[in-house]
C-alpha cells in the first residue's frame, strides 16, 4: 500500500501543473487587460466598432463628447466639434489617436477591480477647444497642424489638424481635399522640417565649436560643395552666428554642417528624440528621419539645413523647442490634463539659454517684433521645399514669459514662406492663449 | 431601482468574492489542513513484544522501505508476503518470495492462506504473531478517531454557500425580467434544496465528511448562473440533470462500499464501455467535426462522458491484482480502445484527457517509468497522425499563441473570450451583465471566461481552486485508503477533472490549444455534470476518516451506538 500511496504524486504534479498554468494566465491578465478590454469587439463599450460610453471634457470643462442612449453626442457648437475632431476622435475609431479610441478603457470606467462600469468615465483633455478654434479658424482652409503646449508641465493646450470636418455631418469621400483627413497631422505625420532644424544643428554647433562666437560666416548667395550649389536666400555678407541664424543664412548653417559631420548631427537629432517615435499618454507618435551623409557632400550640407531626407513631426519638435524655452528639460508631453511633468533633460541649460537668446534675437531683429505685438517672442521659422516646388511654411517657438509659459509649432502644408504663413497662425493662437 | 436594492446589489458586487474566498478556504483547510488519524485494523507483534500496525487492508512485508511492514533481517526478501483483508473481515497471507508461513503451513496454489488472530506468522527467520482487532478493540479505536467538522463546521460552510447562492440570485432578479427572472431564481433555490436535503441525508446516517460536495455544490452554483445567463429556458433540464448526477453520485458511492461486488461487476462495466464507444462510432452524430454525440429516442447524450466513470472503476485495480502483469496488459488493451474510439471520433480533447488519466493509473499500477515514457512516445506518434488526419485540429493548434493576430476568423472565440474576461475585473460587471454568451459554446467551452466577465476572476479562480482541492485531497486521502482499488480510483477520478479543467481553462484563455473540453460540473450539458458526480464518488470512497464518507462503511457502528444506548 505503501508504495502506491506514494505513486498517488504522480496526480499532484499535474494539478501542480495546472496551477502552474493558471499562474501563467493570471500574469497575463495583469499584464493585458488593458488591451483585451480596449479590443473592438468587446459590446460593453463598443458598437459597431465605435466607442458608445464615457464623456470626453476640455481643460475647462466642455463637452466634446458624451453618450445618450447608447449613442456618441458631440459639442453643440459646429465650430467646437471641428477644430476639436482629432483630439476627439471620430464616430467610427477611424482616427486612431482620437480620445474615444487611444482613451477608451478610461472612457469605459474600467478598473482593473471593479471592471467595466454601466455609466462609463470622464476623460478630461489638457486642450483648450476656444484655442483649438482660433487656431483652426487661423489656418483657414488649409492643411497642417498647430500645437502650443505649458512647456513647464508639458500639457497640449492646443492641438489642431486640418483637414478637419464636423463628425456629426461627414465629409464628401470624393474630394481630393479630404485625403488623410483621418490622420492627426500634429502626432502621426513627419514633414521636411526646413530651417527649423537650424535649430538642432546649432545646438551642436554651440556644445562642438569652441570659437563659435568669435567666427565670421561669409555667404555670397551661394556655395559650391562637392561640386552641387547650395543656394541662400539672399547675400547676406559677413555674418556673426546670431545674424546667421536670424538670416537663416544657408550658407553658414552649410558650413557648420560640413564642419559637425553626420554623424554628429545624426546623433543630436536622435538626443533631441526627432527621430524616434515618443509616447504621449501612451499614444505613439510618428517617428521622423535624419541619415548621416558622407562627410564633405551636399547631402550633409542639405541635411544640416533642414532638407534632405530630414523628417519631422510636429509634436516632438514641439518637446525640443519646449526643452530649450524650460531650460534645457523636455515636461513629459500629455493630451490629459494634469498628467504631464516628469521630464528628460535634452540640453544643458547653458546652451538652451544660448538658444533662447538667438531666437529672441531672430525675432527683434529679423522677424519684426510688431507682427507679435505683445508678446516676449523667442522663434525660428521654416520655408521647407518638398520637390513639387511649394513649401511646407513652419513657425516654432516660445514665450519667455513665466506668466504665460507657451511653445507652440505650427506647419502649413504647402504654405509658401514660413514667417508670412505660418507666423501670423502662431500669433492668433498665442495671442488668444495669453488673453486667456 | 430604490435604494436598498441598489445597496444590496452594490454589497453582492464584493460580497459574492469574498464569500466564494471564504468558504473555498473553509474545505480547504478542512480537507488539507486538519490532521486525521489513520485506521487500525491489525497488527503483527514480534517476540521481543514490538507492534508492526496494519494501518490498511493491503499490507505488503518485507524488508524494502516501501514495505508497508518493514522487517530487519538480512534473510527476508525485499518484498516478501502480503496480507489482505477481504470485506467480511477475513485475512489472508499471500507468499511473494517462497517463504512466508502461518502456523508452519507453506501455501503453494497462490489462493493464500487464512489467518486468524493469534496465528504464528513466520517470514523467514522472522516470527510474528497476527492479532486482528476484535470488535470491541476496533469501536475503542474508532471513538478515538477525530470526526471531520470537529473543529471547522460544515453547516456553516453551507450556509456561507447558500448567502452565496441568495446574493446571486437576487442579482438575476434585478437584472432579469419575465420567464427569465423566474427560472433563474427558481434555479437557484432548487439546487439551495437540494444540498440542504442531501447534508441532512447524511447526517441522518452519522456521516459528516461534506466538503467534496460543498465543493461540487459551488461549482454546479456557478453551472445554474451560466444557465441562467446564457439559456434560461433550459434552467429545468439543468437542475434535473444535477438531481440525476446527485443520485448517481450516492448510488455508485454506496456500491463501492463493497469491494467484492465491485469486482464483481468489473467485466460486465468494460463490456458496457466498449459497446457504448463501438455505437457511438457507428451511429453517432457529427457535431463541430467530432462525433462524439448520440440521441436515443429524442435524448442526446456523450457516451464519453459515461465511458470516463467505466474507465476509472476498471482502472482501479486492488493489490493482489497489481502482481498479476498479465492485468496491466488488458488494462493498455482497454485504454488502447478507449482513447483510440475517441479520437477517431476527432474527440481530441476527450481523448487527450484518458491518455493523461492512463498514464496516471498505469504509474500508479506498475511504479514503472518505462510505462510511462513508452506510453508518451507512442501517444505522440498517434497525436501527430490526427493532426494530420483531422485538419481541424491542426488549425486549432496553428492559432495557439496568434489568436490576436487573426481575431475575425481562428481566434474568434478566444479572443471575444479573453476581452470579455478582461471587462469583468476582478469583481465582475454583475450576474446576467455580460454579453460573452452570444458567443458559441460560450457556456461550454468558454465557461471561464464567462465567470470571469459576469462574477470577476477572484470567482472564476475559486471554481478552478475548488477542482484543484478536490485534486489535492484525493491525493491527501489516498494515504489513509483501505484498499489500492480506492486510492487509485480516487486519484484517477481525480485526474479526469483536473486535466478536463486544464483543458477547459487554459484552452479558451490560449495558455494551452483550444480542445473544447467542458469545465467539471460548470458547464452547461447533461452527460458530463452527471459524469464529474459519478467521479466524485470515486473520492468519497478514499475518505476513510472517521464518520466522514457514506461511501465507506462503519463497521462498529453497533458497538458506537450500543454504547450511547449504555
Amino acid at each position: 500500500m505503501k508504495k502506491v500511496k506514494r505513486r498517488a504524486w504522480a496526480a499532484l504534479v499535474i494539478a501542480l501543473a495546472v496551477a502552474l498554468g493558471m499562474c501563467v494566465y493570471v500574469c497575463r491578465f495583469a499584464n493585458e487587460h488593458d488591451q483585451w478590454v480596449s479590443f473592438s469587439a468587446n459590446q460593453h463599450i463598443y458598437s459597431g466598432g465605435a466607442l458608445t460610453i464615457g464623456t470626453v471634457t476640455d481643460r475647462n470643462g466642455v463637452e466634446l463628447a458624451g453618450s445618450a442612449d447608447g449613442a456618441r453626442t458631440y459639442a453643440a457648437d459646429a465650430a467646437t466639434r471641428i477644430a476639436c475632431l482629432h483630439a476627439v476622435g471620430d464616430t467610427g475609431g477611424n482616427i486612431g489617436t482620437g480620445a474615444l479610441t487611444a482613451f477608451a478603457n478610461r472612457l469605459a470606467g474600467y478598473s482593473v477591480v471593479g471592471g467595466v462600469s454601466g455609466t462609463g468615465g470622464t476623460v478630461t483633455l489638457s486642450i483648450d477647444e476656444r484655442l483649438n478654434r482660433v487656431a483652426y479658424e487661423a489656418l483657414a482652409g488649409r492643411s497642417g497642424a498647430v500645437l502650443l503646449c505649458d512647456y513647464t508641465t508639458g500639457e497640449l493646450l492646443c492641438m489642431v489638424s486640418s483637414p478637419s470636418y464636423d463628425p456629426l455631418v461627414g465629409f464628401d469621400a470624393d474630394n481630393s481635399y479630404y485625403d488623410g483627413v483621418y490622420l492627426n497631422r500634429a502626432l502621426s505625420a513627419a514633414y521636411a522640417p526646413g530651417s527649423v532644424f537650424k535649430l538642432v544643428t546649432l545646438a551642436a554647433a554651440l556644445e562642438n565649436i569652441d570659437d563659435l562666437y568669435a567666427r565670421s560666416f561669409v555667404c555670397t548667395g551661394s556655395t559650391e560643395v562637392d561640386g552641387n550649389t547650395i543656394t541662400c536666400s539672399g547675400v547676406h555678407g559677413a555674418q556673426t552666428i546670431e545674424q546667421a541664424l536670424a538670416n537663416s543664412c544657408n550658407c553658414a548653417f552649410a558650413e557648420l554642417s560640413l564642419e559637425l559631420g553626420g554623424g554628429t548631427l545624426e546623433a543630436y537629432a536622435a538626443r533631441f528624440g526627432l527621430t524616434e517615435s515618443q509616447s504621449i499618454n501612451g499614444i505613439a507618435t510618428a517617428a521622423g528621419s535624419f541619415e548621416a551623409a558622407a562627410d564633405g557632400s551636399a547631402e550633409l550640407a542639405w541635411s544640416g539645413i533642414g532638407q534632405s531626407t530630414d523628417l519631422v513631426c510636429p509634436v516632438t519638435f514641439l518637446r525640443y523647442v519646449s526643452a530649450i524655452a524650460n531650460g534645457g528639460v523636455a515636461a513629459g508631453q500629455s493630451l490629459l490634463s494634469g498628467e504631464g511633468g516628469g521630464g528628460d533633460r535634452l540640453l544643458s541649460a547653458d546652451t538652451a539659454d544660448k538658444l533662447r537668446s538667438m531666437m529672441n534675437y531672430n525675432v527683434v531683429y529679423a522677424y519684426g517684433t510688431d507682427r507679435f505685438p505683445g508678446l516676449t517672442l523667442c522663434a525660428k521659422s521654416g520655408t521647407a521645399e518638398v520637390g513639387d516646388g511649394s513649401s511646407h511654411a513652419w513657425f516654432a517657438g516660445f514665450l519667455d514669459d513665466t506668466e504665460h509659459p507657451y511653445a507652440f509649432v505650427v506647419v502649413v502644408e504647402h504654405g509658401g514662406g514660413g514667417l508670412s504663413n505660418a507666423g501670423p497662425v502662431a500669433n492668433a493662437v498665442l495671442q488668444a492663449a495669453v488673453a486667456g | 431601482m430604490d435604494a436598498l436594492t441598489a445597496y444590496t446589489l452594490a454589497a453582492a458586487k464584493w460580497a459574492l468574492p469574498v464569500l466564494a474566498v471564504w468558504l473555498l478556504l473553509r474545505c480547504v483547510r478542512s480537507m488539507l489542513r486538519e490532521k486525521y488519524e489513520p485506521e487500525l485494523w491489525a497488527f503483527l507483534e514480534g517476540r521481543d513484544g514490538t507492534r508492526a500496525e496494519l494501518r490498511h487492508w493491503e499490507c505488503i512485508i518485507g524488508r524494502a522501505k516501501s514495505c508497508d511492514v518493514v522487517l530487519a533481517s538480512g534473510d527476508v526478501k525485499p518484498t516478501h508476503a502480503a496480507l489482505l483483508r477481504s470485506d467480511d473481515g477475513a485475512w489472508t497471507l499471500y507468499d511473494l518470495s517462497g517463504g512466508a508461513t502461518a502456523n508452519g503451513a507453506l501455501h503453494d496454489d497462490g489462493a493464500g492462506l487464512a489467518v486468524c488472530d493469534g496465528d504464528r506468522l513466520t517470514f523467514a527467520d522472522t516470527d510474528m504473531t497476527f492479532r486482528a482487532l476484535s470488535e470491541d478493540e476496533r469501536a475503542e479505536t474508532e471513538l478515538r478517531r477525530s470526526m471531520p467538522g470537529m473543529n471547522i463546521s460544515q453547516g456553516v460552510t453551507l450556509l456561507l454557500l447558500t448567502i452565496f447562492q441568495v446574493l446571486l440570485a437576487l442579482e438575476y432578479a434585478e437584472n432579469y425580467t419575465g420567464d427569465a427572472q423566474r427560472n433563474a431564481v427558481l434555479g437557484f433555490a432548487f439546487i439551495v434544496l437540494l444540498q440542504w436535503s442531501f447534508f441532512l441525508l447524511m447526517r441522518a446516517i452519522d456521516r459528516r465528511g461534506f466538503e467534496v460536495e460543498t465543493l461540487a455544490f459551488f461549482l454546479c452554483t456557478l453551472g445554474v448562473a451560466v444557465t441562467a445567463s446564457s439559456a434560461p429556458d433550459e434552467m429545468l433540464k439543468q437542475v434535473l440533470l444535477l438531481l440525476a448526477g446527485l443520485l448517481l453520485f450516492l448510488l455508485l458511492g454506496l456500491w463501492l462500499r463493497d469491494l467484492r461486488r465491485v469486482k464483481a461487476l468489473r467485466w460486465l462495466v468494460t463490456l458496457g464501455a466498449v459497446g457504448l464507444l463501438l455505437l457511438n462510432a457507428i451511429a453517432g452524430d457529427t457535431t463541430y467535426g467530432a462525433t462524439n454525440w448520440l440521441s436515443i429516442g429524442g435524448v442526446s447524450l456523450q457516451p464519453s462522458e459515461f465511458v470516463k466513470i467505466a474507465y476509472v472503476y476498471v482502472g482501479a485495480a486492488t493489490l493482489d491484482r497489481l502482481f498479476r502483469r498479465r492485468n496491466l496488459f488488458l488494462f493498455i488493451a482497454f485504454s488502447a480502445v478507449c482513447v483510440g474510439a475517441l479520437a477517431l471520433m476527432g474527440d481530441f480533447g476527450t481523448a487527450l484527457i484518458f491518455f493523461v488519466t492512463f498514464l496516471v493509473i498505469s504509474f500508479m499500477r506498475s511504479g514503472s517509468f518505462a510505462t510511462v515514457f513508452l506510453a508518451v512516445a507512442g501517444a505522440a506518434l498517434a497525436g501527430l497522425l490526427v493532426l494530420t488526419v483531422k485538419p481541424y485540429i491542426a488549425t486549432r493548434f496553428a492559432a495557439w499563441g496568434h489568436i490576436w493576430e487573426d481575431p475575425y476568423n481562428t481566434g474568434w472565440q478566444q479572443t471575444r473570450a479573453l476581452s470579455a474576461a478582461a471587462s469583468g475585473g476582478l469583481t465582475g460587471v454583475g450576474a446576467g451583465s455580460g454579453w460573452l454568451h452570444d458567443i458559441f459554446a460560450a457556456d461550454t467551452d468558454l465557461v471561464f471566461c464567462l465567470l470571469s466577465e459576469e462574477l470577476g476572476l477572484i470567482v472564476a479562480l475559486c471554481a478552478v481552486a475548488a477542482i484543484l482541492g478536490i485534486t489535492f485531497f484525493a491525493v491527501r486521502a489516498a494515504a489513509r485508503g483501505r484498499s489500492a482499488y480506492y486510492v487509485i480510483a480516487a486519484c484517477a477520478a481525480a485526474v479526469i477533472l483536473v486535466a478536463q479543467l486544464a483543458l477547459n481553462v487554459l484552452g479558451s484563455t490560449d495558455v494551452l490549444p483550444f480542445t473544447g473540453v467542458t469545465f467539471p460540473f460548470v458547464s452547461r450539458g447533461g452527460s458530463s455534470l452527471i459524469s464529474c458526480w459519478a467521479l466524485l464518488a470515486f473520492i468519497k470512497a478514499a475518505d476513510t476518516r472517521q464518520n466522514a464518507s457514506f461511501s465507506v462503511r462503519l463497521f462498529s457502528r453497533r458497538h458506537i451506538d450500543g454504547e450511547a444506548d449504555a
